[in-house]
C-alpha cells in the first residue's frame, strides 16, 4: 500500500525540516511531498538544499489550493493513502500509522486526527472551541453523523476521497466544508484520538476580524454543500 | 425637464468616455468582449441623452417623477449588471489560474525527475563504455 503525507508549506523555513524527520523517523513507511505555497521566507531554499521532495507553486493558492496540490499529485503518483500533516509542528507522525490502521479496519473513507476524543494535549483556546464545537453540531444537523473536530488539519484519506479533492477543494479554511461535501456523498469518516502542540512557529491564520469572515463563510460553505445534494 | 446645459454636458462626458474606451481597445489594454456591455450603456445613456422625451415615457410607464432621476436609475441598475458580470468572469479567472499553477507546479516536478533520471541513465552508460574500453 503506497502512502503519501501531503506537506502544505507556506512560510514554514523554522519548522518543516523538523516536520519532514519527524516523519522520516516515526512514520516510515510513508512518502512525503512538501507544497510550498510560494512562500516568501525561503521555504524553498531549504526544499531545495535538503532535496526534500517538494513542489513548487508559483502563485499563491493558499492552503485549499496547496492541499489540494498534493491530492492531485497523490492521484497523479498512484498512491492508495494521502493524509494532511501541518508542517508548523502542531501535528505528531506518530499517530500515522494508527491512522492507517484505523482506515484499513474500519474499511472507512476519512480518518480524522481529533484533539476532542480524549481530550489531551493543546486543546485550542476557548472561544476556538466553541466555534468547533458549533461546526460539529451543525454538520451533524444537515448530515446526520458526528463529528469532534471538523477543523483538525489531519486527515487521512483513501484513494476515492483523493480522487474527489482533487477535482474539488475549497480555497480558504477547508476543513469543516469539505468533510461535510464527502458526508453528504455517503463517505464513511471516522475518528480517532491524537495529541496536537501548539505550533511552534507562525501565527494561526484566525483571528480578529477574520474569525468573523472565517465564521460566516464556513456556515455558508456547509449549508451550500447541504443544498448541492 | 431635463436642462439644456446639462443635457450637453452628459453628452459631452459620454462622448470623452467613449474616445477613451474606443483608444483602450485599440491599444489592446482592454477586451473587447468585457467593452461590449460598456458601449452598450454609454450609447443608451446617449439616447436618453439626445431625446429626453424618450425618457418621459418610459419614466412615465414606470412612474418616476423626473426623467434625469431615470437617467441616473438605469445606469446605476447597468452599472450594478457590469460588476456582477466581473464577479463571475473574475470566479472564473481564480479558478483557472488556480488550476494553471497547480498543472505547472507538478509539471515542473515531473521534469525535475526526468532529468535526474537521464543524467544517471547518461552516467550509467558512460561507465559502461569506458569499462567496455578497459576490457578492450
Amino acid at each position: 500500500m503506497k502512502k503519501l503525507v501531503i506537506i502544505p508549506a507556506y512560510n514554514e523555513c523554522g519548522s518543516i525540516l523538523k516536520a519532514v524527520d519527524d516523519i522520516k523517523i516515526h512514520a516510515p513507511s510513508f512518502d512525503y511531498v512538501v507544497i510550498n505555497d510560494c512562500s516568501t521566507d525561503g521555504t524553498l531554499d531549504i526544499c531545495r538544499r535538503h532535496g526534500l521532495n517538494h513542489v513548487n507553486l508559483s502563485v499563491n493558492l493558499g492552503i485549499g489550493g496547496a492541499v489540494q496540490t498534493g491530492y492531485i499529485y497523490a492521484c497523479q503518483y498512484d498512491y492508495d493513502v494521502a493524509v494532511q500533516f501541518d508542517g508548523d509542528g502542531q501535528h505528531d507522525a506518530a499517530f500515522l500509522d494508527e491512522m492507517a490502521q484505523e482506515l484499513v479496519e474500519t474499511d472507512s473513507d476519512m480518518v480524522i486526527g481529533s484533539r476532542f476524543i480524549e481530550k489531551e494535549g493543546f486543546q485550542s483556546s476557548g472561544l476556538r472551541r466553541v466555534g468547533i464545537r458549533y461546526f460539529s453540531a451543525l454538520i451533524r444537523l444537515l448530515t446526520g453523523k458526528r463529528v469532534t473536530d471538523p477543523t483538525s488539519g489531519m486527515r487521512m484519506v483513501n484513494r476515492d476521497v483523493m480522487q474527489i479533492y482533487a477535482k474539488n477543494y475549497p480555497k480558504d479554511y477547508p476543513e469543516p466544508e469539505s468533510v461535510t461535501a464527502i458526508l453528504r456523498m455517503g463517505k464513511k469518516v471516522t475518528e480517532i484520538p491524537v495529541v496536537m502542540k501548539q505550533r511552534e512557529e507562525g501565527t494561526s491564520s484566525i483571528g480578529g476580524l477574520r474569525s468573523v469572515y472565517y465564521m460566516i463563510k464556513v456556515t455558508l460553505a456547509i449549508l451550500m454543500e447541504r443544498l448541492r445534494g | 425637464m431635463m436642462t439644456v446645459k446639462l443635457q450637453i454636458v452628459i453628452g459631452i462626458a459620454i462622448v470623452i468616455v467613449f474616445t477613451i474606451l474606443v483608444n483602450m481597445i485599440r491599444r489592446r489594454s482592454l477586451e473587447l468582449k468585457y467593452a461590449l456591455s460598456w458601449m452598450a450603456v454609454l450609447c443608451a445613456l446617449f439616447l436618453f441623452d439626445c431625446a429626453p422625451k424618450l425618457l418621459i415615457v418610459v419614466s412615465d410607464f414606470l412612474g418616476i417623477y423626473a426623467p434625469v432621476n431615470m437617467i441616473f436609475f438605469l445606469g446605476f441598475c447597468f452599472s450594478l449588471v457590469i460588476i456582477f458580470s466581473l464577479t463571475v468572469a473574475l470566479s472564473r479567472l481564480s479558478n483557472s489560474i488556480r488550476t494553471l499553477d497547480q498543472m505547472v507546479a507538478l509539471n515542473e516536478k515531473r521534469l525535475q525527475e526526468l532529468e535526474a533520471e537521464l543524467k544517471s541513465a547518461k552516467e550509467r552508460k558512460g561507465q559502461e563504455e569506458e569499462s567496455k574500453i578497459w576490457k578492450n
